[in-house]
């Protein structure tokens, strides 16, 4: 399976996926104006990956802002494991974030309300 | 011709406590810019990281609404034009503004959105930012209907807006937003 390195941009996070530990990872301000290119292959992404195999599926995340069409997209991705969850799939999400910014924390907690898989909101000191 | 008078515009933009104002079209890179400027400031002047976020967040949001709109009603990008105003209170509030060209028609639909969301309380705003995160994207649609509702809820006070109609038969809408 391809997998992806989709460096940082002023605007988008840094993407990389490890289809051999099954983790996709993102890290940064995610605030493009065309979602669908950078989180189209991101999505087909856990979409094959899901399919492909029945290893478990963990998103590591260090996302600090999102724009509104972000958290649509990501939503989109976190109702895909939710789905694999359903099915008994061992998927999960951990979601680091600097102490200083309660904004990042809450915006992980609103995420966190709608899935019932492990979802994990680690505030770390700078 | 009359030359701009700048020091009298500089005194008023700094009685206003004006940390950024931008007129002109915006294309997608000056917004992207202009955001990195302005967290820069924020930074600078340590904001604290929660205002720091919503300020930023508020702008990102308004300004992509702009361009969202004026590429749906097909202006082109060179017609994108914004005007943004983020002011500094010696309270510690922000205040971003926004303002654009619409048509009289969607200006009037905004204008009764913004005085719905401003009516509600946090929890409501909640609730229909949530249905909106799950309705499926009209095609066509830019997802703006969500930007607003965000908006409403990173605004400490409700949100306000003003709508005036223009002599070539347009509308200017302004959205302001106290973080």
């Amino acid at each position: 399976m391809k997998d992806l390195t989709i460096s940082a941009t002023q605007s988008t996070p840094e993407v990389r996926t490890d289809s051999e530990q099954g983790i996709l990872s993102m890290r940064g301000d995610s605030y493009p104006e065309n979602t669908f290119e950078l989180f189209g292959p991101v999505i087909q992404w856990v979409e094959d990956f899901l399919a492909g195999s029945a290893r478990p599926l963990r998103l590591d995340l260090r996302l600090l802002y999102l724009n509104t069409s972000s958290v649509k997209v990501l939503m989109d991705i976190l109702d895909m494991l939710e789905d694999a969850h359903q099915s008994g799939r061992d998927v999960s999400v951990a979601w680091f974030y600097d102490v200083r910014n309660e904004r990042i924390a809450e915006l992980a907690e609103e995420f966190k309300e709608d899935c019932s898989f492990p979802f994990d909101i680690v505030g770390e000191e700078p | 011709m009359s030359l701009p008078d700048l020091y009298a515009l500089r005194e008023q933009l700094t009685r206003d406590g004006t940390m950024l104002c931008f007129n002109g079209p915006i294309s997608r890179s000056l917004l992207e810019e202009i955001g990195h400027a302005l967290k820069n400031y924020l930074e600078a002047e340590h904001a604290r990281p929660a205002a720091a976020s919503d300020v930023f967040a508020v702008y990102i949001e308004v300004t992509q609404n702009i361009r969202h709109y004026a590429n749906q009603r097909g202006y082109g990008d060179h017609h994108a034009v914004a005007t943004v105003v983020i002011t500094r209170h010696s309270d510690g509030r922000y205040v971003v503004s926004a303002g654009n060209c619409v048509e009289p028609e969607d200006g009037r639909g905004l204008m009764a959105r913004v005085r719905e969301l401003a009516a509600m309380d946090k929890a409501q705003l909640k609730t229909v930012y949530k249905e909106q995160l799950r309705k499926p994207l009209d095609p066509g649609s830019s997802g703006a209907g969500l930007g607003l509702i965000d908006i409403a809820r990173k605004s400490s006070e409700p949100i306000s807006a003003s709508l005036r109609e223009t002599a070539d038969g347009k509308a200017f809408f302004s959205l302001s937003v106290v973080i």
